[in-house]
């Protein structure tokens, strides 16, 4: 905690602070993800869409009615967690890879969606925000606020994952995950469960999608719902550990600044070596180390029989 | 003693197949009634009747006055029916005690009570020196001890033993049958499916026989054990050696 | 009239692309019945092979279809390496393993493409100098009847092999149980192992009667996966049937939508036609009930 925060402060060079703040993003929507990935079970490709919904909306209401984001944003967020319970009641009898095609399609429905609504989404062409400096609007003009802005939502999902975690929704989201059978058996309502997993996930996705808006000043479908970056949502967690609070944290840590550094070491000469080296890593992690690298870490460290729940 | 469950008339069809075919009887509080009979005679299938994981075709359930036919499974759990898999299903990413755990949250509301009512059940089932190891360690007999202080943590009227003693050893047999036994002093009351006669021949007073979806003996096992419709079932017509 | 005229030339190419559609998918519905595990890389498969029949087809001057020869093959060997390195030790473990693997395949295959082949465009030469030929009332690329043809040919070959030859039933027997065919003696690892190299081939094949109808680039790969994957569980997830039956669908579906609607949107329908089938017939057409609930044998 501390460190992060001194990593803000010190922050060297802008490029720097940008990797730090797109860090702590990838581990607050990372994080996210894992409520309903890593905790429930519900592998979703589609979580682009949960982001882009949150991004979209409080744009949206900025730019045509003069709302501020920091209302906004939860407005977004509401929408999402809409959208996740529809999506879960609708696959409601779905598991394994029906499951998670379903989530690829339903996000490929938003993005075609948002992409040909071009009154209110602006389309192809995007959707612009204005860059005057405002906190009121949520623009800032100093990269620092806006890591401090992105850490402060890093730390929320943190907590919030944690308290999951520790309770008795937690354990049930566990045991639904592990056997759904055995879980109904003992008391566990699994459609129930499986919503609100997949709400809380779709929420906290799309204010991590609003502050990004805010950030980046700039939305378009293709880059902001993109099948892409559906996988990179699931990618993250997958490789620092899925079940835990701190894998996804360890993957955004590790995953963003590597493919920072790989684009600017082998980004110009050979477009693509990165992604190639990205691809192979994680075929490798996936197979021999699936508990990825917080799992991985967790052996060394031989910590006494710990459930890596 | 007041009437527990009663199934009346309890029909379940796969396509052609009548699984159960109108089964009735009654089970009183307290009881610890034995279900046996030759594999395909439906044992399963009533279980899965009973405790809501498939829908009866015809015939219905009644539990403590309630009409439960037809509800889900967590429903069932919930109104005081528990069941053990014939097949253990644990959670696999948990270890022993959070297991337990699950179960004992229906009864308690907070984690940390929870925990304590879990590692209660688990030092009585004799797996106190398991509480907190993940669940590859444990060998099939302790797994199936494991599943009966689940089924036992959900703190229900009824629970419904899925062949719980095959595959342990004879001194485990021993020690699963004296848990078995104490569980109607504690409240709760037991149907138990088993193949392995002698564990359940002496130590119930009343035996169920299904055969081919129906119930063709409900009696004591004394009487059972020469009942000839009972032995045909299992051993076949007997034939003459001329 | 004609309107008549219309919807029947539509529903015509419909069929025609569906067909096609159908081909690119068959290998994944028979890698998912024998093996139960989704490759999210098929898409770049299909990419690697199309890759592959344009070189073959620029550097030796023979047509695309011609190029089987090569592809075809090739492929075979391919999905018999990647089987062995990346699927097979994913077999036992749970099975989101095998779908991150697969999708970390399908990245390094994208930027390997980008790498060599640079991210532009790459066509063949039309057959029939890219006039079509008139069938009945309708009309078609010479290609997409081709296509049509050896996708027709295809399916009543593999229905052959399945029904009537030893691996055939081998095959049919490790779908319906896997534990059973093993105990009854079926090699089911090595079965595996030709199952998913078939299944490239197939894509292979597809590759070969695609590439003179689309162009390849990297990326080219996403769209079709997310086709094939509408039309594998439209039509049932294992059966070849349904496959084929899925992809004329589709075919059709996006046919008319995108005439009728607006083309963009035109994709959009057959994803709800895809959600739509997860509602209320998760099998698929041809799939066995419940199949869908089940999920994967973990």
């Amino acid at each position: 905690m501390t460190a992060c925060i001194a990593l803000v402060v010190i922050g060297p060079s802008q490029h720097m602070l940008d990797v730090i703040l797109l860090s702590f993003m990838w581990a607050g929507l990372a994080l996210a993800w894992n409520i309903a990935g890593g905790y429930a079970g519900l592998i979703s490709l589609g979580h682009a869409a949960f982001f882009g919904i949150g991004a979209y909306t409080s744009s949206i209401l900025t730019v045509k009615a003069g709302v501020t984001p920091w209302i906004g944003m939860w407005v977004g967020a509401v929408a999402a967690a809409v959208i996740g319970a529809i999506l879960t009641l609708i696959c409601a009898r779905l598991r394994g890879p029906f499951f998670i095609l379903s989530t690829l399609a339903a996000a490929e429905v938003v993005r075609i969606g948002a992409l040909n609504w071009t009154s209110v989404t602006g389309g192809a062409e995007g959707l612009m925000i204005l860059p005057t400096p405002s906190a009121m609007n949520m623009v800032f003009g100093s990269k620092t606020t806006y890591a401090m802005l992105m850490l402060i939502y890093m730390v929320v999902t943190y907590v919030v994952t944690k308290a999951i975690e520790g309770s008795r929704y937690g354990y049930y989201l566990f045991a639904i995950r592990d056997d759904e059978e055995a879980a109904s058996a003992a008391g566990v309502n699994p459609l129930l469960a499986r919503t609100g997993a997949m709400c809380t996930s779709a929420f906290l996705t799309a204010i991590g999608g609003s502050l990004f808006a805010q950030y980046f000043l700039f939305l378009d479908p293709t880059n902001v719902i993109s099948p892409e970056l559906s996988f990179q949502f699931a990618l993250i967690p997958a490789l620092g550990g899925l079940g835990t609070a701190i894998g996804p944290v360890l993957g955004a840590f590790v995953i963003t600044p590597l493919s920072e550094l790989l684009r600017s070491y082998f980004g110009g000469g050979a477009a693509g070596l990165h992604l190639a080296i990205y691809g192979a890593v994680l075929i490798i992690v996936m197979l021999y180390f699936p508990s990825g690298i917080s799992g991985a870490l967790m052996r060394h460290l031989t910590w006494k029989g710990d459930s890596a729940r | 003693m007041t009437v527990l469950l009663e199934v009346k008339n309890l029909t379940r069809i796969f396509g052609s197949l009548r699984a159960v075919n109108g089964v009735n009887f009654t089970i009183r509080e307290g009881e610890l009634v034995g279900l046996i009979g030759p594999n395909g005679a439906g044992k399963s299938t009533l279980y899965n009747l009973i405790a809501g994981a498939i829908r009866p075709t015809a015939g219905a359930i009644v539990l403590n006055g309630m009409e439960v036919t037809g509800w889900k499974p967590y429903r069932a759990a919930k109104a005081g029916v528990a069941r053990t898999f014939q097949i253990p299903k644990p959670y696999r990413n948990l270890n022993v005690i959070d297991n337990v755990v699950v179960s004992a949250l229906m009864h308690h509301r907070s984690v940390a009570e929870a925990r304590a009512a879990a590692e209660g059940i688990l030092v009585d089932f004799g797996l106190s020196d398991y509480l907190e190891s993940p669940i590859g360690v444990l060998t099939v007999g302790l797994l199936k001890r494991l599943e009966v202080a689940r089924a036992v943590a959900l703190q229900p009227r009824l629970v419904l033993f899925d062949e719980i003693m095959a595959g342990l050893t004879p001194s485990e047999v021993r020690s699963m049958t004296s848990l078995v036994a104490s569980l109607p002093g504690r409240g709760i009351t037991v149907i138990w499916v088993e193949h392995v006669l002698y564990a359940i021949m002496n130590t119930v007073r009343r035996i169920m026989v299904m055969h081919r979806g129906q119930l063709i003996a409900d009696d004591a096992p004394e009487k059972i054990a020469k009942d000839p419709t009972v032995i045909k079932a299992y051993f076949g017509e007997e034939m003459p050696v001329a | 009239m004609v309107a008549m005229t219309t919807i029947g030339q539509l529903v015509f190419s419909g069929l025609l692309i569906g067909s096609i559609y159908a081909l690119m998918s068959m290998g994944l519905t028979l890698i998912f019945g024998v093996l139960r595990v989704v490759n999210f890389a098929h898409g770049e498969f299909l990419m690697f092979a199309m890759y592959g029949a344009w070189a073959f087809v620029t550097y030796t001057g023979f047509n695309a279809y011609v190029a089987c020869l090569a592809v075809v093959p090739a492929m075979l060997l391919y999905g018999a390496l990647i089987h062995w390195i990346i699927i097979r030790p994913g077999l036992n473990k749970p099975h989101l393993v095998v779908v991150f693997a697969t999708m970390g395949l399908s990245i390094l295959m994208q930027n390997l493409a980008l790498l060599v082949f640079s991210a532009d465009l790459f066509d063949v030469p039309p057959l029939n100098a890219g006039r079509s030929i008139t069938i009945g009332p309708f009309y078609a690329k010479l290609e997409l009847l081709i296509g049509f043809g050896v996708t027709l040919l295809a399916t009543a070959v593999i229905h052959v092999v399945l029904k009537s030859t030893y691996l055939g039933k081998a095959i049919r027997a490790t779908v319906q149980d896997g534990e059973a065919a093993q105990l009854m003696g079926i090699p089911v690892p090595r079965i595996f192992l030709i199952t998913f190299s078939a299944g490239s081939a197939l894509v292979g094949l597809s590759a070969c009667v695609m590439i003179p109808l689309f162009s390849v680039f990297p990326s080219v790969g996403l769209n079709f996966v997310l086709i094939a994957f509408v039309v594998v569980v439209l039509g049932g997830m294992g059966s070849l049937e349904g496959a084929l039956l899925g992809g004329i669908c589709i075919g059709v579906v996006q046919s008319l939508s995108g005439y009728y609607v607006a083309p963009a949107y035109g994709q959009m329908f057959f994803f709800i036609l895809f959600l739509l089938v997860m509602v209320f017939r998760p099998a698929g057409l041809m799939g066995r009930r419940g199949e869908a609930t089940l999920g994967m044998l973990d």
